[in-house]
């Protein structure tokens, strides 16, 4: 799997998505209203991954879990309680930077 | 590399033919970033037929979990390395997100700005996995960019001289 360009059609067939905290394996999965558990890697110095899969949990949007609590949270999970997920503006991205350089 | 190539190309999706030819900078050791650049730039040229982009690798500036000690010789010679892209090239705009690869190549373009060589603008947009705390390159270049961008109120709280637009990705 590691090399394959996308996982668009893996994730658009899945009912469910086990997940480790990246942000584009978040994102991907939440914008295709999956429903997502996140992984995260214990062992990864810093663990920033945890930040985005803790705010994410705040808002509702996803379960978290590490690997040795996967099995007991797949086991009392309730899917239907996750909130979806409004995607990001790039748009207000462009907007920004139009201004920054007077092209609006 | 991965996830910061996924979330910039998601920041250049809205932008105008304006800024245009891109210039991507890649860590030579990078392998997946290339296909998804070629991929969206393929798009891009679907609707703007005129549109151009280059593609350039540098020396990685640091791996994961490399020593302080060592990371700021690889990174000293990464600037060596930008420098000489960086002034080939003059940007007028630099953006970057986050990956050790933006570092030296910002670094380089804010010692042309000093030396008087080209005056780039250099905007930073942190990760949208930065929600509490900002990443190394984003604690080095708060202090070197015309523009911070954070995408969670926390870091607007902390960072105070960074601009919050929302979620942008």
């Amino acid at each position: 799997f590691r090399f394959k360009d996308s996982l668009a059609e893996d994730l658009q067939s899945a009912a469910l998505v086990i997940s480790h905290a990246g942000a584009g394996s978040c994102l991907e999965t939440l914008e295709k209203g999956k429903p997502l558990i996140v992984v995260i890697n214990d062992k990864l110095m810093d663990n920033h991954q945890l930040e985005l899969a803790k705010q994410l949990h705040r808002d509702g949007c996803v379960l978290y879990c590490n690997c040795s609590t996967l099995v007991e949270t797949l086991q009392s999970m309730d899917l239907s309680a996750l909130k979806p997920f409004p995607p990001g503006q790039p748009e207000k991205f462009a907007s920004f930077l139009d201004k920054v350089f007077g092209l609006q | 590399t991965g996830g910061h190539t996924t979330e910039i190309l998601r920041l250049l999706s809205c932008l105008s033919e304006s800024y245009s030819p891109r210039h991507y900078v890649l860590a030579d050791s990078d392998k997946m970033s290339e296909a998804k650049i070629r991929s969206f730039e393929q798009k891009r040229a679907e609707t703007f037929s005129e549109s151009q982009f280059s593609l350039d690798r540098i020396p990685r500036s640091r791996e994961v979990r490399q020593s302080w000690v060592s990371s700021v010789l690889t990174t000293l010679y990464s600037i060596l390395y930008s420098l000489p892209l960086t002034y080939k090239r003059k940007p007028d705009l630099i953006l970057c997100n986050g990956p050790g690869t933006c570092v030296p190549v910002c670094l380089s373009a804010f010692l042309l700005g000093l030396l008087r060589i080209k005056r780039t603008i250099i905007v930073y947009v942190e990760s949208i996995c930065r929600v509490e705390t900002l990443s190394l390159s984003g604690k080095i270049l708060y202090y070197f960019s015309d523009y911070f961008i954070v995408q969670w109120p926390d870091l607007k709280k902390k960072y105070p001289k960074s601009v919050y637009l929302g979620r942008l990705v």
